[in-house]
């Protein structure tokens, strides 16, 4: 008990309050802009906090990190630019939510469930820290081959379009992952001899290019259309109440996945927010609203999402090992200040835990009322008009998209991904999809390929395993759902219902 | 840009026999059974068995068409209107070392404004407005390395 | 609200400034960038950050650091090679460029850089599973030697990278063909490690502080280490010359780069602040705190030392069948 009064001590410390509130502010900035992402926010602090005391150094990266995760989903709700891989899972929701007047409703749930997602996340790493690095370290790359391929599969679940496209979307990003000598072998591919595609394709620059600039591609080809109805911005936290006790179980269901997800090292909270938007569509007793505005998914994805992000510290703390670059950054700042990972920091250094604990708790609180106000900040975008608005995106596209590689190929690439993105769009292929396979390419190559040598070319140690047969199975039967499906829409009877509720 | 399910599944078919094609020809690691080769090769048959199953229309059904969908732009070129944004990034990508940040930014943003139907002083206010604002965020927040170019900023 | 961030940050920015700067020399105007070809996480992008930082302090702007990863590092290394000479972009280059080229995995070798100065020297451990079954590295060797080839598996890094490479030569000082152990690649010795303790390899060939989390968690055990003494930070662990007589040392060696034809002048405030950087109270304590070798040479003396590792470590790479050329 001692150890969690020092722990409060140590965190009420003025300059560890003024830390915590001014990377708030910082990483909801950054977070919000399009094309800067969460890991950018938190890089750009390890310079500053060389010069803070340990706990204010850790304070800055757990705050900025959580802020900026939360307000990449601003832009995606509100001009269908999602600003992490992370929220491209449900940008297309939250975006039709916003064409339907709802965009406070979207941006509170998020914010709503974001904090309690990262709430529920640290909780399970004060309670659960050493059960669940059991979990992540049962974890073979059998295991990440399988959790991989189910993370390909959500495509299916995710999209309003056929399974077959949405597959042959996936794939295609797969195949763009394979671009550069990202692989295994470290062998170049498909580089045509530009010494450029030798890094391979980030996802940041496909991101912003297949939904950003094929977005003002859009905005050229349209009329303006009819503004929204000009509504007062009313409690954003109003109806968050409502839609936590009706969504219950999804809630927790993300919460559930996000922390299982977020520890295992590389999956991370991209992965999370994936599986349980799709998880939420398919146990949905009304999965054909989804992508029509409905928030249910939106619950799911945004609790999974925060959560991840917290549990995500639990391999980083007890191992070392960092969950995504954000904690890969983290560890680095706790050895510089002598807070060694590993399972002496939970005994010897109990009260430091115990700090980290209650700053994790503090920022996804102080995240309500400053998110509250980025929010309507944020919204006055959508009263300004199109042509204003349009060209700055286009701006910022590029400077951001520059900003992650330093290079102008990568201003390009956007380019090139905007006019894939409108294409795809315009003849029915989900860009979430691709943006699905960009993202998950290499990790599932990598888990595959090295699976195969361990095995010398034998498929059977993918099945032997516990845990890497329980996820064969899953994935198995995610994969034979689109057949399913695609039979029981054949059947007549059923058929006539499909159609009705597309309508 | 709208085709049918027909072409768009064929390309799908080219470009996977292409990816499992050009994979099969890439070099083996010495010392492995499994290289860089498999990988490809599993891609482009997967998106050989998709086309096909989208050309020949399976699938379909599922598919749902955008209701409110904005009525489009007529006039003459209205469908090379689409491309300006690529374009522009484009003159971004080339002009920028040159020109700068400040003046490259200005010409986009002032194209796109006008593009996107904006009157003259809305446009070139926001051409003088805008990348100053990118500017200070991205050169003095972000840290981020912006070419000077012809007309540096004063700051 | 965009202002206060900004203030306080320029306000962070001016502290640095304040600190020792070169009075008397341009060079730098404007913030630095620093390739690391291997990813966020790892030992060496540990290293850069900590070397970044510190020379923020002593040049007073910011050195951003840019992970350029994949290859085996080769992409990180062509892009710094690659790198416009205005001195404006350096990189961390690590003991991989002496062994990419001879592997036929690119064209770079040291000769396209401008060292500036080498700050550390790490040699590899053998690491297994907690609940392996051997106790030291001579019940290892001996089950290596009874079992088939290929069957035992071991990573640590990339398809020929620096602790594939150590893999070999300690294979090779046992009399055994270097492909006798399976190679499995990985991005880094942090996955390796994650897979050790999961159960999926026989044992790793990184440096003992890349698994140092883990062996503190009493998930891995550290059985030798490839070095001719034993390291300051890890007194235990025997030296492969004590544990089983065999005289096998290598290491992988971290140090500042910039492309060719790097500014005469930014060069002389690289060494210096180098210099300082290396003798700093806070790098001392950063690399002990997370057990990296200490070494140092200035950047003459860097490019000495890379022309040496080149030749020894070309000529162990085709004496183990892993050069192309």
């Amino acid at each position: 008990m001692d150890a969690v009064i020092e722990g409060f001590r140590l965190v009420a410390e003025p300059d560890v309050l003024i830390a915590i509130f001014l990377s708030a502010i910082y990483g909801l900035v950054v977070g919000s802009l399009p094309g800067l992402s969460a890991t950018m926010a938190t890089a750009l602090l390890v310079p500053v906090t060389f010069w803070l005391s340990p706990i204010a150094a850790i304070a800055t990266i757990i705050t900025a990190s959580a802020m900026a995760i939360f307000s990449g989903d601003i832009p995606g709700a509100l001009l269908r630019i999602p600003g992490t891989p992370a929220s491209a899972a449900y940008t297309d929701e939250a975006y039709a939510m916003t064409r339907k007047g709802q965009a406070e409703l979207a941006l509170g749930a998020g914010l709503w469930f974001s904090a309690i997602g990262g709430i529920v996340g640290t909780l399970s790493l004060m309670l659960l820290a050493p059960a669940l690095a059991e979990i992540a370290l049962s974890f073979s790359t059998y295991e990440y081959f399988w959790l991989a391929f189910l993370g390909l599969m959500c495509a299916t679940l995710v999209a309003r379009s056929s399974p077959i496209k949405a597959i042959a979307s996936m794939l295609l990003g797969l195949l763009i992952s394979c671009i550069g000598m990202e692989n295994p072998a470290g062998t170049p591919r498909f580089t045509f001899g530009i010494p450029d595609l030798l890094g391979g394709i980030e996802p940041i620059p496909a991101l912003v290019g297949v939904f950003a600039v094929s977005e003002v591609m859009r905005a050229m080809a349209t009329a303006e259309p009819p503004k929204l109805p000009d509504r007062k911005f009313g409690s954003i936290l109003a109806n968050q109440w409502m839609l936590t006790k009706k969504y219950q179980w999804p809630m927790w269901r993300g919460n559930f996945v996000g922390i299982i997800i977020g520890v295992l090292p590389g999956a991370g909270a991209d992965m999370a927010a994936w599986v349980s938007y799709a998880m939420s569509k398919r146990f949905s007793k009304e999965p054909e609203k989804f992508g029509t505005g409905h928030p249910e998914g939106l619950v799911e994805a945004g609790a999974s999402n925060n959560a991840s992000l917290a549990s995500g510290w639990v391999p980083s703390l007890l191992f070392g090992i960092p969950g995504d670059t954000i904690t890969a950054i983290a560890i680095g700042v706790l050895y510089m200040k002598g807070l060694n990972p590993g399972p002496t920091l939970f005994t010897e250094r109990a009260s430091s835990m115990y700090a980290l604990y209650i700053i994790f708790i503090l920022a996804n609180i102080i995240m309500i009322p400053l998110g509250i106000v980025m929010i309507r900040l944020a919204s006055r975008v959508l009263r300004a008009p199109r042509s204003s608005v349009m060209p700055l995106i286009l701006l910022l596209c590029a400077v951001g998209s520059f900003a992650t590689g330093s290079n102008v190929f990568s201003v390009m690439l956007v380019g090139v991904f905007g006019c894939l993105g409108y294409a795809m769009e315009k003849n029915g292929y989900p860009v979430a999809a691709l943006v699905l396979g960009i993202v998950m390419g290499s990790m599932v190559e990598t888990n595959f390929i090295t699976s195969l040598i361990k095995s010398d070319g034998d498929v059977l140690p993918f099945f032997e395993r516990p845990v890497s047969s329980i996820l064969a199975g899953l994935t198995f039967a995610a994969l034979l759902w689109p057949l399913g499906a695609w039979a029981w829409a054949r059947f007549p009877g059923r058929r006539r219902r499909t159609a009705a509720a597309a309508e | 840009m709208q085709l049918s399910d027909r072409i768009t599944g064929g390309m799908l078919v080219a470009l996977g026999a292409a990816s499992a094609w050009s994979g099969s020809l890439l070099p083996a690691v010495p010392g492995q059974d499994v290289g860089p080769a498999a990988f490809p090769m599993i891609i482009g048959f997967g998106l050989m068995g998709c086309g096909a199953l989208i050309a020949i229309g399976i699938g379909r059904s599922f598919e749902v068409d955008d209701l409110d969908e904005p009525a489009p732009k007529t006039g003459p070129l209205s469908g090379l209107r689409v491309l300006i944004p690529p374009a522009l990034l484009l003159f971004y990508a080339l002009a920028a070392d040159t020109l700068g940040f400040l003046p490259t930014a200005a010409i986009m943003v002032l194209l796109g404004a006008k593009a996107l139907g904006a009157k003259w002083p809305l446009a070139i206010s926001m051409a003088i407005i805008g990348p100053v604002l990118v500017h200070l965020a991205f050169y003095k927040l972000l840290r981020v390395p912006l070419p000077p170019g012809l007309l540096p900023a004063p700051w | 609200m965009t202002k206060t961030t900004r203030r306080t940050l320029l306000g962070a920015g001016a502290a640095l400034t304040a600190a020792p700067a070169l009075a008397q020399a341009r060079w730098p105007v404007r913030p630095v960038q620093m390739l690391c070809p291997w990813a966020a996480g790892g030992g060496t992008d540990a290293v850069v950050r900590i070397i970044a930082t510190l020379l923020e302090k002593e040049v007073g702007q910011p050195f951003n650091v840019v992970n350029r990863t994949g290859g085996s590092g080769v992409v990180g290394h062509a892009a710094l090679a690659q790198a416009a000479p205005d001195g404006y972009t350096v990189g961390i280059i690590t003991a991989e460029i002496c062994m990419l080229h001879w592997a036929g995995l690119t064209e770079v070798t040291y000769r396209n850089f401008t060292p500036l100065g080498l700050m550390n020297n790490d040699p590899p451990g053998i690491q297994v599973n907690n609940t392996s079954p051997y106790r030291d590295v001579r019940q290892l060797a001996d089950a290596i030697k009874a079992s088939r080839p290929g069957q035992m598996k071991a990573s640590g890094t990339g398809q020929g990278g620096i602790w594939h490479l150590a893999l070999a030569g300690w294979l090779q000082a046992m009399g055994l063909p270097a492909g006798h152990v399976r190679w499995v690649p990985s991005n880094g010795a942090a996955p390796a490690m994650q897979d050790l303790a999961a159960g999926g390899l026989d044992f790793t060939t990184n440096s003992v502080v890349e698994g140092r989390a883990m062996i503190d968690a009493g998930r891995a055990r550290s059985l030798a280490v490839m070095a001719t003494e034993r390291l300051g930070v890890f007194p235990t662990i025997p030296t492969l010359k004590e544990a089983m007589g065999i005289d096998y040392a290598t290491g992988a060696w971290r140090g500042i780069a910039g492309p060719l034809n790097f500014p005469a002048e930014a060069r002389t405030a690289m060494n210096a602040g180098l210099d300082r950087v290396f003798k700093s109270r806070e790098y001392n304590e950063f690399m002990n705190a997370r057990g990296f070798g200490l070494s140092y040479a200035d950047a003459d003396g860097f490019g000495r030392y890379m022309a040496a590792a080149d030749v020894s470590l070309g000529d162990a790479m085709k004496s183990a069948g892993l050069a192309r050329s």
